[in-house]
């Protein structure tokens, strides 16, 4: 047998009583076995054993969706390393990042990788979103799909935000400072909600305490069965969408019109879109390896890109914490710079009004433009007017946060970032 | 598509495959790769090199090359500056370069106890000579030149007391007769129109310091505050006594260790507990006890010692109480009787003084100096002020104003004062008002100083 020498020991291990033991199917060899291999393994079987070729191509999905959830992966592992070192007290928190750099093995490294995907898992949940907006994805039958999505973008927002405290340093402190005065803005239940989150009225310990709870098991828990929930309703809801998918979910088995001579097995039972729905043989390629290879290169890319940065980049960590001296501009993370700049023209309108709104309207959006023209094509000219409005709210979110980020100063005035910023030595 | 459509991918799963190992082998040897290792390897071949017994080389090269760390739980430190610098409590390593060289001079401040950067400052917690040194980026504790290291000494220790310490001491003086303290406050003690210093040392460095006495509004935009005149040792000598204020305040231990047994702070004791109700210098105090002036040539300090630890072991029958003053409080007691004996020196006790010498102390005490000019004879600038751009000198007080009248000015002060073109900025000095800061008592005192300024052969009704 020609095989390379990794595939023949591999072949060998699955053969034996462990391997079959633990495999099941060892590399298969024949389309039963390719089937068997997606449905007898755990990490596989939420994946269908035949997939479309349609939801292969790289460019319809551009796997924004896959990249987000190895980021979390990444993050979920480099910050349970972190975990074993870090305290979250006001007192060691910032000691315990400098001996991460300075004398912890690849500590440094570890925090970059955390830091580093926990930006970018930010930004590829957002590109994802747009992904399927562009691709009217969101539709019939996909519209909780698309709601839970919209939640898990919070979520990733608010895994972000909390972590952002826990270095506790200057840029820490005064960015929690910044965001948490901006949840203060909204009425009735503002100052309510920040005393919440920060536990007194101002961001010390208590804030350490229930933003660190927050971040490493409350939101970390939520996300992962919020996933889970994502990934199921993918698999339930037909895999991808496409543009020649059937128009419309299956009519259900109404129980009254089985006979009642027989009893039923759970297949016969279930309702609803299956995988099978709509699918021809001829469009379907098995997953193993077609989809499962294609997995695998995505997530060394990720790991890949993530080392990289990580590697040569360091993780920004400013001064200690200093609540009597405000950094001037203080600012939130660059992704709530946006929402900062709103802020600057009017609290209430822009902290509030503005950012609840879009909110709502991401949330019902499946709800209200239910017309089913142009799933599964990019762009689709049947979809102009949606496509249109997200644009500009997208593009509007982008130029106010670089605004935010690159063209405000002190006292939130107008800079141009390659002029060199008057020097403001703060008056005593 | 079949399973052969997949194999153009094995190029790249190849390629990202390896494109991660090597990363990953990139970062272990980036964070394999300390510099300090570097240095120790340097000190451990120095070991071997002198090594002049087999025992001695087995034991050199046996040295693990490891972070070495000083744990300070008291001082909320961690110095691991004895990493590279290794040799600090060697003396054969005296003269060597650094980060070999021995650090003289450490018997009374033992590593083990105090570390290293409460004195020199720096990163006690970074191990790369850049970091720990701390001339970078968003650390704000950079190593204290050497030249100034003395104002490490004024973080705990009075700076008259310390005889290592001139240049503190020096410090100290100069801010005392400059007036510092009418603008500012330090240790409680001071004006209100500039900012506190209780922790000036920490916050600024040398060279803002230096900018900020010779052109203040260089530093601070609208500065109220005249530029200062310092000779070259002068400014020097303040800007260590400004480093020095750091407001850290070490527990337990260290704060034992802070009091110097000397004769200023045997002065200090000697006011404060009391000591001239019954015993006299120069004539001055009390008849009870004997005088004072010469005790330390009729006794010898092991005497003073013990007769201030218990004055019935070596004077049975006085009526001396036994004060139960510590060694350290014995100690600076003895050395004052004995610099007594040396000196010579009159003893200035306030209860002694007549009130205008005291209003003289106040008038120092509180840096009335700094505007109104040293002795208050004024020219102090202060630009677009109706009295010729100056503060006021006050030796005419006494023309002006009566003792109640002053006195009111003085607790009240004037926020707005007069401009002489009212187009240009207003007048940046002013007078603060010090009522809650100035005692009643001392408030009396520089009164009858004001009034006594007024030159005598002046005919007071032109």
């Amino acid at each position: 047998m020609n095989a390379p020498l990794p595939k023949r020991i591999w072949q060998w291990f699955t053969r034996t009583r462990v391997g079959r033991s633990i495999f099941r199917v060892g590399l298969p060899e024949s389309n039963l076995e390719r089937s068997q291999a997606m449905v007898s393994s755990f990490l596989l079987h939420v994946q269908p054993a035949k997939v479309n070729r349609h939801s292969l191509r790289a460019s319809y999905s551009l796997g924004l969706g896959l990249i987000s959830l190895y980021l979390f992966l990444i993050l979920i592992v480099t910050g349970v390393l972190l975990m074993f070192y870090y305290v979250p007290s006001t007192e060691k928190a910032y000691d315990i990042m400098k001996d991460l750099q300075y004398v912890v093995s690849a500590g440094l490294v570890i925090r970059n990788m955390h830091r580093w995907a926990a930006h970018l898992m930010v930004l590829f949940v957002l590109l994802h979103l747009c992904r399927v907006f562009y691709t009217g994805a969101y539709k019939r039958p996909r519209e909780f799909n698309w709601v839970i999505g919209v939640g898990l973008f919070l979520l990733t927002l608010g895994l972000s935000f909390t972590g952002y405290l826990l270095p506790w340093d200057q840029l820490a402190f005064w960015a929690i400072t910044v965001g948490t005065n901006i949840a203060g803005y909204a009425p009735v239940i503002g100052l309510k909600l920040k005393y919440l989150l920060l536990g007194e009225n101002v961001v010390g310990q208590e804030a350490l305490t229930r933003f660190y709870a927050l971040h490493v098991i409350v939101l970390p828990a939520v996300a992962l069965l919020m996933v889970a929930v994502h990934l199921w309703r993918v698999r339930k809801d037909g895999g991808l969408s496409r543009p020649d998918e059937p128009g419309d979910i299956v009519q259900q088995v109404e129980l009254k019109q089985l006979p009642t001579n027989k009893s039923y097995g759970l297949m016969e039972l279930a309702r609803g879109t299956t995988p099978q729905v709509g699918q021809n043989p001829e469009d379907e390629v098995f997953s193993w390896p077609h989809l499962v290879f294609r997995e695998l290169l995505l997530f060394l890319l990720v790991t890949a890109v993530v080392l990289f940065l990580a590697i040569f980049w360091n993780a920004p960590l400013e001064e200690l914490a200093n609540p009597i001296h405000p950094p001037n501009p203080a600012k939130a993370p660059w992704y709530f710079l946006g929402l900062q700049e709103l802020v600057s023209y009017s609290a209430f309108w822009g902290g509030v009004v503005v950012p609840g709104l879009l909110v709502t309207a991401l949330m019902l959006l499946p709800y209200m433009d239910r017309q089913r023209k142009g799933v599964g094509r990019w762009f689709a000219r049947e979809r102009a007017v949606a496509n249109t409005i997200f644009t500009v709210c997208l593009v509007t979110a982008i130029v106010l946060t670089i605004i935010g980020t690159l063209f405000r100063g002190p006292n939130w005035g107008w800079v141009v970032p390659w002029e060199q910023p008057p020097t403001i030595t703060e008056g005593h | 598509m079949n399973d052969l459509s997949v194999r153009r991918f094995y190029g790249w799963f190849t390629a990202l495959g390896l494109l991660v190992g090597v990363l990953v082998v990139v970062g272990y040897y980036r964070d394999e790769y300390r510099e300090w290792k570097e240095y120790q390897r340097k000190f451990i071949q120095e070991e071997i090199r002198r090594a002049s017994t087999p025992q001695q080389r087995a034991l050199a090269e046996s040295t693990p090359v490891q972070i070495r760390q000083i744990l300070l739980t008291d001082l909320n430190r961690v110095d691991r500056c004895t990493t590279c610098h290794l040799a600090v409590e060697d003396p054969s390593y005296g003269g060597y370069p650094q980060p070999l060289a021995y650090h003289p001079l450490h018997e009374q401040h033992p590593f083990e106890r105090f570390g290293c950067t409460i004195c020199h400052r720096g990163q006690g917690r970074a191990t790369t000579v850049a970091d720990a040194h701390g001339n970078v980026p968003h650390w704000d504790q950079p190593m204290l030149p050497l030249q100034y290291i003395q104002a490490s000494c004024g973080q705990c220790h009075e700076a008259a007391d310390n005889p290592a310490a001139p240049e503190l001491a020096r410090g100290q003086q100069v801010f005392e007769d400059s007036g510092c303290r009418g603008c500012h406050k330090l240790n409680g003690v001071g004006g209100v129109i500039g900012p506190e210093l209780d922790k000036v040392g920490a916050r600024r460095s040398p060279e803002w310091l230096k900018k900020h006495f010779l052109a203040p509004a260089s530093v601070t935009p609208g500065s109220a505050m005249p530029p200062q005149i310092f000779s070259e040792t002068n400014l020097e000598a303040i800007i260590l006594f400004m480093l020095s204020q750091t407001g850290e305040s070490a527990p337990g231990y260290y704060a034992s260790m802070r009091v110097i047994p000397s004769a200023s702070e045997g002065q200090r004791l000697f006011q404060q507990k009391g000591c001239i109700g019954c015993h006299s210098i120069g004539d001055q105090g009390g008849k009870v006890g004997p005088a004072l002036d010469d005790v330390g040539l009729r006794r010898p300090p092991e005497w003073m010692m013990q007769h201030f630890r218990d004055p019935q072991t070596v004077s049975p029958g006085t009526v001396m109480p036994r004060f139960g003053f510590t060694e350290t409080e014995a100690r600076a007691l003895t050395d004052f009787l004995v610099h007594l004996r040396d000196q010579k020196v009159a003893l200035s006790l306030p209860s002694l003084m007549s009130p205008v010498e005291r209003g003289r102390e106040v008038f120092r005490k509180y840096g009335c100096a700094g505007c109104h000019g040293a002795d208050a004879k004024g020219g102090v600038p202060n630009p677009n002020a109706k009295t010729a751009e100056q503060v006021p000198g006050l030796i005419y007080v006494a023309d002006g104003y009566t003792k109640d009248e002053l006195k009111k000015r003085i607790l009240n002060g004037q926020r707005e004062i007069t401009a002489l073109d009212p187009k240009r900025p207003p007048p940046p000095l002013f007078m603060a008002a010090w009522a809650g800061i100035i005692k009643d008592s001392e408030l009396d005192d520089l009164v009858a100083y004001l009034f006594s300024l007024k030159p005598k052969e002046e005919n007071p009704g032109f």
